[in-house]
């Protein structure tokens, strides 16, 4: 079985790097493991130190390979493959209706995104499918679609389709979702709604929140001198903020602040150690 | 007389966006000028700094006459839109449709478009001589800026132009011998009558047409003239979104008058000297924050020489600005601004 990890989470918290980490902690771990940019925002690719992305995987390094979606040639690939309508492309106006549909027609732009991941899971390649999906505010909504489309569309073949992938969301064995946070006001917040909104709809098989950017306690009473103590003073007071937002929400894992890391892909590998502890 | 002036502060989420945007508001206002304030969903306690309850319209600061802040409804986006610009039975009709609903949740843009189309609103409305916006993080930065394009484009009916070969057609036409074999081929796809209930909402929101693209020219052009700021950290994902901005913005708005470093720390840490008999984990933390104040001194200086831009820097705040005094000393404190109002 191929498990399928998705990583979402506020705006700004490090959604990338932590998925372009946990991929390669798993790969350094012997798993084949598939990187997908399902966001579309180049993200991945960067902290995996590569340009871009494209439709087809590419290996990053042995065991390790990753993709983006696009949605143009993934609607192509759902209507073909996945819902199987052989001989699409001789139909073009037909593939031109679908992608207007696919623009105008809600959650079908989300079932066709979801669906290349899922369609990735189900295909047995990879021991893990890794996700990296849009923030908090749209991954509710993505994770939805299946349901969208099963709401709106009584029968059928693309029913069908959106049958199995909710099959696949739905297992808490092999479907998870990581809520990146940081011990902040606003992202703690928004992942509070965002758990209530996932456990409300019970829209994915099992959550896990995260917390980045954790500071380290200053191991000493002394106040120094000079730029010694306003060094010390200013980690003093954001240590003591993050701790009562960590308090608020207890994550399962926590990932320290990295200081003076220049490169997403420093970052990216630095995080991949810490996943793997 | 000309419509207000207009300052647009973007980047990338969870970077201070808002807490600027709010510091150049009350600043503007404490030095005369008839100021809003548009933020989106803002942190609770900077509602509070701000001193102004923020609900659907703008209201009057209290005390500090000259400064008003309203909060962009990014939620009821599509139901203003629909009860804006159609009759009131079609849009009556829209916004009990299935496809209507699910719309609201699915195209972001159209929650940007809501939000840009009331931002001008008050800009045309010349009640201020400034109007300080605060851009939707939910919108992906930029798209805020592109949200008056896609919503035209969509409301204009690509779908339906597919169906009916361009014409706007009255019920009967859309299934006019050309698209006949089409429909079928989806019926078998899709289970039966979901496409005609798709032209319906289709033929719907086409009606709001004139209105919507006439509207997003005028929103285009209020862009084009407003001041953009990005604000950003020096943190890597942060600094590739400023650079897209910078790439991106003159197509769609204004170029950027200047690049905000937030969370700045104070460049002397940099090659600091660590007194002797300083307890080693003092030391250690200096030399962290200090590895962490050459960076940024880095990603700043590289960035400055690649767009070539004014440079404003905002020192780290360890505690949130409180009420509207602190949140002035945001602007007093960072580096010198360019000309903004």
């Amino acid at each position: 079985m191929t498990r399928l990890i998705l990583v979402s989470g506020k705006g700004g918290v490090g959604k990338s790097s932590l998925a372009a980490g946990l991929a390669l902690a798993h790969q350094r771990a012997g798993a084949r493991v598939l990187g997908i940019d399902v966001a579309g925002t180049g993200g991945l690719a960067a902290h995996l130190g590569l340009t871009r992305l494209e439709f087809k995987p590419v290996e990053v390094k042995p065991g390790l390979d990753a993709l983006t979606v696009d949605r143009a040639k993934a609607l192509i690939e759902y209507l073909q493959v996945q819902v199987g309508l052989p001989g699409l492309a001789t139909l073009g106006p037909a593939a031109r209706f679908f992608d207007a549909l696919a623009s105008t027609a809600p959650g079908v732009r989300e079932v066709v995104t979801l669906g290349k991941v899922i369609w990735e899971v189900l295909q047995r390649r990879y021991d893990i499918v890794v996700g990296d999906c849009p923030p908090t505010g749209q991954v509710t909504g993505l994770l939805r679609a299946p349901r969208t489309v099963a709401e709106l569309v009584p029968a059928g073949r693309i029913r069908h389709q959106a049958d199995l992938m909710s099959e696949v969301l739905d297992s808490s064995e092999q479907s998870e979702l990581v809520l990146v946070t940081l011990p902040e006001e606003l992202p703690t917040l928004e992942t509070e709604e965002t758990l209530e909104v996932l456990a409300k709809e019970k829209l994915i098989g099992s959550t896990m929140v995260v917390t980045n950017r954790v500071l380290p306690p200053l191991d000493t009473e002394s106040k120094g001198t000079g730029v010694v103590a306003e060094a010390a003073s200013m980690h003093r007071s954001l240590y003591r903020r993050q701790q009562q937002w960590l308090q608020r929400l207890p994550p399962r894992k926590t990932f320290p602040y990295l200081f003076g890391l220049l490169t997403e892909s420093e970052v990216a590998a630095r995080l991949s150690d810490e996943w793997g502890e | 007389m000309m419509a207000s002036k207009a300052i647009v502060v973007t980047g990338a989420g969870g970077v201070g966006k808002t807490t600027v945007a709010a510091a150049l508001g009350v600043k503007a206002a404490s030095q005369g000028k008839r100021t809003l304030v548009l933020t989106v969903d803002p942190a609770r306690r900077l509602a509070d700094a701000l001193g102004v309850e923020l609900g659907g319209r703008p209201r009057r600061h209290p005390e500090l006459e000259t400064l008003s802040a309203g909060m962009l409804d990014s939620a009821a986006s599509w139901i203003t839109v629909a009860r804006r610009h159609a009759d009131p039975e079609v849009a009556d009709r829209l916004v009990t449709n299935e496809f209507f609903e699910a719309a609201t949740i699915h195209f972001p843009a159209s929650q940007s478009y809501a939000a840009a189309e009331e931002a001008i609103a008050y800009i045309e409305s010349r009640k201020w001589d400034l109007v300080v916006i605060d851009t939707p993080p939910a919108a992906g930065g930029i798209e805020f800026f592109t949200a008056p394009a896609r919503m035209s484009e969509l409301v204009g009916g690509r779908l339906l132009r597919l169906l009916t070969g361009g014409r706007i057609p009255g019920r009967t036409a859309l299934f006019n011998r050309g698209a006949k074999p089409l429909l079928r081929f989806a019926d078998q796809l899709l289970g039966s009558d979901l496409l005609e209930r798709v032209a319906q909402f289709a033929m719907d929101l086409r009606t709001t047409y004139d209105g919507v693209s006439r509207r997003s020219r005028a929103i285009e052009g209020h862009f084009r003239r407003a001041t953009t700021l990005v604000v950003t950290t020096a943190d890597p994902a942060p600094l590739s979104e400023a650079a897209r901005f910078f790439m991106e913005l003159p197509d769609v708005a204004s170029a950027p008058k200047a690049v905000i470093f937030n969370r700045t720390l104070p460049a002397d840490w940099v090659g600091a000297a660590i007194p002797p008999r300083t307890p080693t984990a003092l030391a250690d933390n200096l030399r962290r924050w200090e590895a962490e104040a050459h960076r940024q001194r880095d990603a700043r200086n590289g960035f400055a020489a690649r767009f070539r831009v004014p440079l404003v820097t905002i020192p780290w705040l360890t505690e949130d600005p409180t009420d509207r005094h602190t949140l002035e000393a945001v602007v007093d404190e960072a580096s010198a601004w360019p000309d903004l109002w």
